[in-house]
């Protein structure tokens, strides 16, 4: 034959196979992997880069690199030659003075043309809150401020501000500002003028604790570049941040996220290929025959295998196609209420996901059918005059290793991941191991415990030995994967919404003096907020590490910044909420000494251990304590956190002010303005703005937890029709012979749920046990959550195994019950 | 084709088997179905096989057509010693040759009737397939229902589509393994008749296997199979 006609014939055969059903499971898992590919791969990569984008907001920039000296000419060369776009500040604390000679300390910011490079500052005039169309940075001589600073102050649309030796025009309120969280302890009110207004104020002294920030944005490969550029040559003289460590929280919750949307999408296609898997072979073992009629009439055994490979290839093509076309549209649909709901705007779907979706279901199917065709095409051709000949053995070394190959290859084209990868193949060969094993004696067990109800099916389960062990483990591959996908989805959706319950503090308020503390707290209650509680707070430098001056003849940036920061302490007998130590002790009230709690990653970046001693400098006198302990901090809570806890005895002499934090619902500058006048000197900080963002984002990534979720159900449910399909033939046979032999039809139908469901029972009993060894080491390994062990997992599994599985079985298998006998065994025989 | 293997060999004998053994490993151990069976199949004849069930009949079918391999005996089909060829090889010669029918009827199920019959012409890549395979059908009585799928038609009719697949490619070999098993009388005489018909026009040479003693009558030689020996009747 010649290709062509090959083609043809195959075309012919397809149309043929497509409209009597054939392929139709086949199909079905196809399409589901590649929509779920395509869909999850659009989406991610949509809101993934959408988030980066608003990531980016946070920084106003995709990349910062910040110190304490001016940005240098070199870094604005540099970035010039890479392309990337630049705008730089430089912030740093000082005082304003009214037209009444009121003053307030503030924290100024001086922008230069172009910032924010990312995301908008919102702007309103004084007297109008209506938000304005965004003036891109303050004009020279003009000054925008805070809220807050207009309260205090009681300023008016152009009023005149003193700052250093020059008078600026008020012009804007700063409404939001992207990168306010940048700093969240730069407490005081922002003041925000011109970078070249600095020279002309004269408010850069030496000694002045200046900041200054060159921001960077640009094409996404030219930013890396730069980023590592910077680290390579800098790294010791300045801060570098991207994008990609920015805030903390956001971090988190979106690493988690994508970790999930990951994980669910290897499960789905590793799901479907399970389907596809059993649905290839299925179909390999039926075309044996008409392979053996075509060699009969002189077909070689290439023009067969040619035949079934293009058969298979077109059903792969149509299947990409409509997968693709699915996964676009789920995307769309999505992608629409996203923006739509968070007015978000989604930059547009790439190439990658259906290419890597066309991939996974070419690479499954070739892994997975191309030996069962190769096998078929050579039946021995004696089958057309002996049936006996049924010869079609599958199950061998190079189809197992072939399949292996391709989930690695799948699980690695979507992971991008090779011990990943490794990891998941091992792992499936593990449980394929026990599947097989255990199955078998299970079905065994559940023979000689069955009474007289239950032979027949138990018979049938061990008639078809084989076919029953490879059904048993893909009902429990499957109802695994829904097991597992359902817990570590409440699991993050229900630790999500611890982090962030619906009253996170949104307001912090500082610099309370001591005698304030109880005038404040009682004014609070009267408003009806309740406060996170009162913490004390005393500013403090580093002088000395293990006895050890920090301060050197020469030092790189990073020994200046520790050297020159102040550091919040506090201190406390009891360990803060949402605190957990990882190392060494917590120390009672009774003991006698100086103690220091440290933060485990600031700890981590500077070496220091249980047991060194570290001296701070608090308004000029010295203080030592021994770290006692190690933190880890939940930077998600949004409560009011502290790098270092000291026992009392080491701080409580010193000045110190308290910090509170608390859900405000009420508008924040009417309740703020007052207590400014009533407190005076207490600064509050609005961070409802910041929380919400992150609420928001939470709120994306859950719904596409949920949207993923989906199609592992779809593919789940694949793999289940694979299952029956894969031995509806011989059960067709099988009832048809009882009922011959004179079996009711009521006896038929109750050894067919009956073996369903004996099979679901086990698969569920085998799936309930993984699924809680595999979420444990989620739980800990990737997720870094608690887990549980859930005693439902194991009703849902075996029960919801039993049930549904007869139920699937019952429904795919009805057509035995409504042939009739003869007809079943003529067309099958 | 057709003519080159006819130019070389003499036309006399198309089939000729010599001392055919055949040996099985089952799970009792080996086991010999067939005990060096000879014999051969003239141009035009027809050789009709009968013996009682198990004794080897199909067995012996299967490797006079070159589906099996015998294990030890040589089949000569068309001049062309058998075992020289590779499975493929084996394949070609059917395509270019031979024709079947069998019992339980064999038509592909995802073929229409008249795909059917063009698959042995598309296989040896022949001009004119779809009307030449129309013909054929024509001449079995089924030009009505070309477009219908084998599980569409009824026993006797898939098998007289089996019929005009057989011949449609003018065959010098037919050969048939109780074409009549699964079908009433009235309808198995029939498909013996048109057998028999169409033989005549393309002066094929015929080994049929059967139980029944009226078809078997009609051939030219009878040979009986009885526990894996042949002999004359
Ligand atoms: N591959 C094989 N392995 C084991 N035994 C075989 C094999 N092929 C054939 N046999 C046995 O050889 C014997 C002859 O089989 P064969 O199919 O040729 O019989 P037959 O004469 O065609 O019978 P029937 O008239 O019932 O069709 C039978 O006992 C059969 O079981
Ligand atoms: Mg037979």
């Amino acid at each position: 034959m010649t290709r062509g006609q090959q083609f043809g014939f195959a075309l012919k055969a397809l149309k043929r196979d497509l409209s009597a059903g054939e392929l139709r499971v086949l199909a079905l898992a196809l399409i589901v992997a590649v929509a779920s590919v395509t869909a999850v791969g659009f989406f991610t990569d949509r809101v993934g880069r959408a988030v980066e984008r608003q990531a980016a907001d946070v920084l106003a920039a995709d990349l910062i690199a910040s110190s304490g000296f001016p940005v240098k000419q070199e870094w604005l060369d540099e970035a010039q030659k890479r392309g990337v776009d630049t705008a730089m500040h430089t912030r740093f604390p000082s005082v304003v003075i009214n037209d009444d000679d009121e003053s307030q300390l503030v924290a100024v910011k001086a922008v230069s043309a172009g910032y924010p490079l990312r995301g908008a500052l919102k702007l309103a005039t004084l007297d109008n809150p209506t938000e304005l169309a965004n003036l891109a940075t303050p004009a020279k001589g003009t000054a925008w401020i805070d809220p807050q600073l207009r309260d205090i102050l009681q300023l008016s649309q152009g009023a005149t501000l003193a700052l250093g030796a020059k008078d600026f025009v008020v012009e804007r309120i700063i409404t939001f500002e992207p990168d306010a969280g940048e700093n969240v302890m730069e407490l005081s009110p922002r003041v925000m003028i011109h970078i070249d207004d600095l020279e002309g104020a004269e408010l850069l002294t030496e000694g002045s604790r200046a900041r200054y920030s060159l921001l960077m944005a640009g094409e996404e490969a030219a930013v890396d570049g730069m980023s590592e550029w910077m680290s390579d040559n800098f790294a010791t003289d300045a801060r570098i941040q991207s994008v990609r460590d920015s805030g903390p929280q956001l971090q988190r919750a979106l690493g988690r996220a994508e970790k999930f949307l990951g994980l669910a999408s290897v499960v789905t296609v590793l799901l479907a290929g399970a389907a596809i898997a059993l649905a290839v072979r299925h179909f390999a073992y039926r075309q044996a025959d008409a392979s053996a009629v075509l060699r009969t009439l002189g077909a070689s055994r290439e023009d067969v295998i040619v035949w079934l490979v293009i058969r298979l290839a077109l059903v792969a093509t149509i299947a990409s196609i409509i997968g693709v076309t699915i996964g676009w549209f789920a995307q769309l649909v999505l992608a629409n209420f996203l923006s739509t709901w968070f007015s978000l705007e989604l930059p547009a779907p790439g190439i990658k996901p259906p290419i890597v979706g066309t991939l996974t279901a070419f690479i499954t199917l070739a892994g997975f059918g191309l030996l069962p065709v190769i096998k078929a095409g050579q039946v021995p051709v004696m089958r057309v005059l002996q049936r006996d000949y049924s010869g079609l053995q599958t199950g061998s070394i190079i189809t197992a290793v072939l399949a292996l190959a391709a989930t690695f290859c799948v699980v690695w084209l979507l992971s991008g991941d090779l011990l990943l990868s490794a990891i998941v193949v091992l792992g499936v060969v593990a449980m394929l191991s026990v599947f097989a094993l255990f199955g078998k004696y299970m079905i065994r067990a559940v023979r000689t415990l069955a009474g007289a109800r239950f032979r027949l099916s138990v018979a049938g389960l061990e008639r078809r030995a084989s076919s029953s062990v490879v059904q048993l483990s893909a009902f429990a591959m499957g109802i695994m994967a829904l097991l597992l996908i359902a817990i570590v989805r409440v699991d993050i959706l229900s630790a999500w919404e611890r982090d962030l319950p619906e009253d996170a503090p949104n307001v912090f308020v500082v610099n309370i003096q001591p005698e304030q503390v109880d005038g404040f707290g009682a004014r609070l209650t009267d408003q009806g907020i309740q406060s996170n509680g009162f913490f004390p707070m005393v500013r403090a430098r580093i002088a000395a590490f293990n006895g050890e001056s920090i301060i050197k003849e020469v030092m790189s940036e990073r020994e200046e910044r520790r050297a020159r920061r102040e550091y919040n302490l506090t201190y406390a007998n009891e360990l803060p909420a949402a605190n957990e130590i990882v190392d060494g002790q917590w120390w009672s009230a009774e003991e006698e000494g100086n103690f220091l709690s440290i933060e485990e990653e600031w700890a981590n970046e500077y070496n220091y251990q249980v047991g060194d001693t570290i001296t701070f400098k608090v308004a000029g006198v010295e203080t030592t304590g021994t770290i006692k302990n190690l933190r880890k901090v939940d930077w998600e809570s949004f409560q009011v956190n502290f790098f270092v806890v000291a026992s009392p005895s080491m701080l409580n002499d010193f000045p110190q002010t308290f910090v509170s934090s608390f859900y405000l619902s009420d508008d924040f500058s009417k309740a703020t303005s007052v207590w400014a006048r009533e407190f005076p000197g207490i600064a509050t900080l609005d961070i409802g703005a910041i929380v919400d963002r992150i609420k928001t984002l939470m709120d994306r990534a859950s719904l596409a937890v949920e949207y993923v979720f989906f199609f592992t159900l779809l593919a789940g449910t694949c793999v289940l029709l694979a299952a029956v399909q894969s031995s509806q033939g011989e059960r067709i046979r099988e009832s048809a012979l009882l009922r011959a032999l004179g079996a009711s039809h009521q006896q038929v139908r109750h050894a067919v749920v009956a073996e369903f469901a004996i099979l679901g029972t086990i698969a569920g009993f085998l799936a309930a046990f993984f699924a809680t060894i595999i979420a444990w080491g989620l739980s800990r390994e990737v997720f870094e959550l608690p887990f549980s062990v859930n005693p439902s997992l194991w009703l849902f599994g075996v029960v919801g195994g039993a049930v549904g599985i007869s139920i699937a079985g019952y429904l795919a298998t009805r057509k035995v019950l409504h042939t009739p006998p003869i007809v079943a065994l003529r067309n099958t025989g | 084709m057709n003519t080159s293997a006819e130019s070389q060999t003499p036309v006399s004998s198309p089939l000729i088997a010599t001392d055919i053994v055949k040996r099985v490993s089952g799970p009792t151990g080996d086991m010999t179905i067939l005990h060096g069976v000879s014999m051969q199949a003239d141009a035009g004849e027809a050789v009709a096989i009968v013996g009682p069930s198990g004794s080897g009949k199909s067995t012996l079918l299967g490797i006079l057509a070159g589906l099996d391999s015998p294990t030890e005996g040589v089949v000569t089909m068309q001049g062309q010693p058998l075992t020289d060829l590779d499975e493929d090889g084996r394949a070609k010669l059917r395509a270019q040759s031979v024709g079947f029918v069998f019992q339980s009827f064999q038509l592909l199920p995802g073929l229409s009737a008249l795909e059917n019959v063009m698959l042995p012409l598309e296989l040896t890549q022949q001009d004119n397939v779809k009307e030449r395979a129309m013909t054929v059908l024509d001449e079995v009585g089924l030009s009505h229902r070309a477009s219908h799928h084998p599980l569409q038609l009824s026993g006797g009719e898939q098998q007289r589509v089996a019929v005009a697949r057989a011949f449609v490619s003018k065959p010098t070999l037919l050969f048939a393994d109780e074409p009549t098993g699964n079908l009433d009388s009235a309808t198995g005489d029939r498909i013996t008749e048109l057998m028999f018909d169409m033989r005549k026009s393309v002066n094929a040479a015929l080994v049929l296997v059967t139980h029944d003693d009226e078809l078997a009558a009609s051939c030219n030689r009878r040979l009986r199979m009885n526990d894996g020996r042949l002999s004359e009747l």
